[in-house]
């Protein structure tokens, strides 16, 4: 008998973590966020998801080591270059929004129509695949420019 | 007058030769079969194989029936356990021509007799080869059983039970090779496409067969996954959406098969694994979760149920709170959230 081994978990997660990894070379910082840590905080609880975030910490973005922090308390998320939402955390969103307002932080989601509510970039799925749609609008307000490659593959927000 | 006298004795002579070179091919078949009674094969097999080259005896069923049985006894006392045994095969080609020239059915049952063992040994032995190294010997035996016992019985349902139990063995060889070869890419496709096609036999004999129906799902299901978990952390993103696309055409080909396999026996613990980690991966949470319930409530937890655990040998108690997937839930204890492993060892319910 061949038996399944459990990886449905693990190759979700990986999915997100190559997108965010992603995220960061199509995403250009302004020069204050480019000094230090490149800092990506996500709230919520998935061990899946944090391990394979924790293989984006040992990549770079430019000179910058990339750091990978779990958020407990939107209140003292300060300066991060992205913060990822998960699900079940959507709830926070508008807290998280007015916690980074006039920052550079791009906003990550993954529940539908939050990209109309204010993240940058939200995960979706369409006919069972893992999508992303953006906000171009909610990107550049906090000072972020995306490249035209990322524009053109995600999913516009209408 | 005289001329005639040489006629009749030329004619005469011309008779009695033929008729002594006759019996004496006769004698020859005679004499192998008195060497084999005296065990004495080396002779048996010179003289059968003699017989058989000449045209007086060539097309003698009786003599072809003897020589099967003088190569069955070589196989068996000098042979036996030799996987490439020459005198098993020389044995079954003589069993198969005596049939062949057997017309009046004279030595038919002798003939059936000889291939029913000479199948049983070449079945049992494609069984013993049947490994990651001697996979495709194993196929050859196989092959040679069931030449073998299409001849002892032509019915397409006389062989299909051994024909499935066999491929679904050596589709297990295949799996165990793909999992030993995951660096090897090439490797890992021609088996994954060799164990689909073994598989996908199996569902053309028996379209019902649980094992197959379940062991097709997986290779997809495996082969999506691992598509997905080879790619690096920093794959380029445009390649990455292509990459996407196929594993979920990859999961969505699971599917059917996993839900067949399901719909035949639905309380079985592997497929309803199977279809939670396909549902997942689809992105449908939902379904994943209806399939991680009943695995749960088959294992007998379901939330809400009181359960107990060891932890370092005193006995702790809490409340199961969620199920997180197919082996794990959440346990509350003394108001503190924790996992805990279904495994019926690990984790006892309370009956209150």
């Amino acid at each position: 008998m061949v038996v399944m081994p459990d990886q449905s978990e693990e190759a979700t997660a990986r999915i997100k973590a190559i997108y965010i990894y992603n995220f960061t070379k199509y995403i250009e910082w302004p020069e204050s966020y480019k000094e230090g840590n490149f800092v990506i905080g996500f709230l919520g609880s998935n061990s899946a998801l944090l391990s394979k975030l924790s293989e984006i910490a040992t990549k770079k973005v430019g000179s910058q080591n990339i750091e990978i922090r779990n958020i407990t308390n939107v209140q003292n998320a300060d300066k991060f270059n992205i913060i990822y939402i998960l699900s079940d955390n959507s709830a926070q969103l508008s807290e998280v929004l007015s916690k980074v307002k006039g920052k550079s932080t791009l906003i990550v989601t993954d529940k539908p129509g939050l990209a109309k509510q204010g993240a940058g970039i939200n995960f979706v799925v369409v006919e069972n695949k893992q999508k992303i749609e953006l906000n171009k609008v909610n990107i550049e307000k906090y000072k972020l420019k995306v490249a035209s490659t990322l524009v053109d593959m995600a999913l516009p927000v209408n | 007058m005289k001329q005639l006298v040489k006629i009749r004795t030329f004619i005469l002579g011309l008779l009695l030769s033929i008729a002594v070179v006759s019996t004496a091919q006769t004698e020859k078949v005679a004499a192998a079969y008195a060497f084999l009674k005296q065990n004495n094969l080396d002779s048996a097999k010179a003289y059968i194989d003699a017989a058989i080259v000449n045209p007086q005896t060539a097309n003698d069923a009786e003599a072809w029936y003897y020589r099967g049985f003088i190569y069955k006894s070589i196989y068996n006392t000098n042979e036996k356990g030799k996987m490439h045994s020459a005198a098993r095969l020389e044995s079954l080609n003589s069993f198969k021509k005596s049939l062949s020239l057997d017309n009046a059915n004279e030595y038919f049952t002798d003939n059936i007799g000889g291939l029913k063992y000479l199948a049983n040994t070449f079945h049992n032995d494609a069984a013993e080869s049947l490994d990651i190294f001697d996979y495709k010997t194993a196929i050859e035996l196989f092959s040679k059983s069931q030449e073998c016992f299409k001849i002892i019985d032509p019915s397409p349902e006389a062989n299909q039970e051994k024909e499935i139990e066999f491929n679904l063995a050596l589709g297990s060889v295949y799996y165990s090779i793909i999992e030993s070869s995951k660096k090897d890419s090439a490797k890992t496709y021609k088996f994954l496409n060799l164990a689909k096609t073994i598989y996908s036999k199996v569902l053309s004999l028996d379209p019902n067969n649980i094992s197959a129906n379940y062991q097709m799902g997986i290779l997809y299901y495996n082969q999506a996954v691992n598509l997905v978990l080879a790619q690096d952390i920093d794959a380029d993103l445009v390649e990455f959406t292509r990459v996407i696309d196929n594993s979920t055409k990859l999961f969505k080909e699971s599917l059917p098969f996993m839900e067949k396999a399901y719909s035949l026996a639905p309380t079985r613990i592997e497929t309803l694994q199977g279809l939670t980690g396909i549902y997942w991966s689809l992105n449908e949470p939902e379904k994943s979760n209806i399939y991680k319930q009943k695995l749960a409530e088959i294992r007998g937890f379901k939330v809400g149920d009181k359960v107990q655990w060891k932890e370092s040998s005193i006995i702790k108690t809490g409340i199961i709170t969620g199920l997180v997937d197919a082996n794990e839930c959440m346990v509350k204890e003394d108001g503190k959230e924790k996992s805990k492993s279904l495994n019926l060892s690990i984790l006892t319910k309370v009956n209150e």
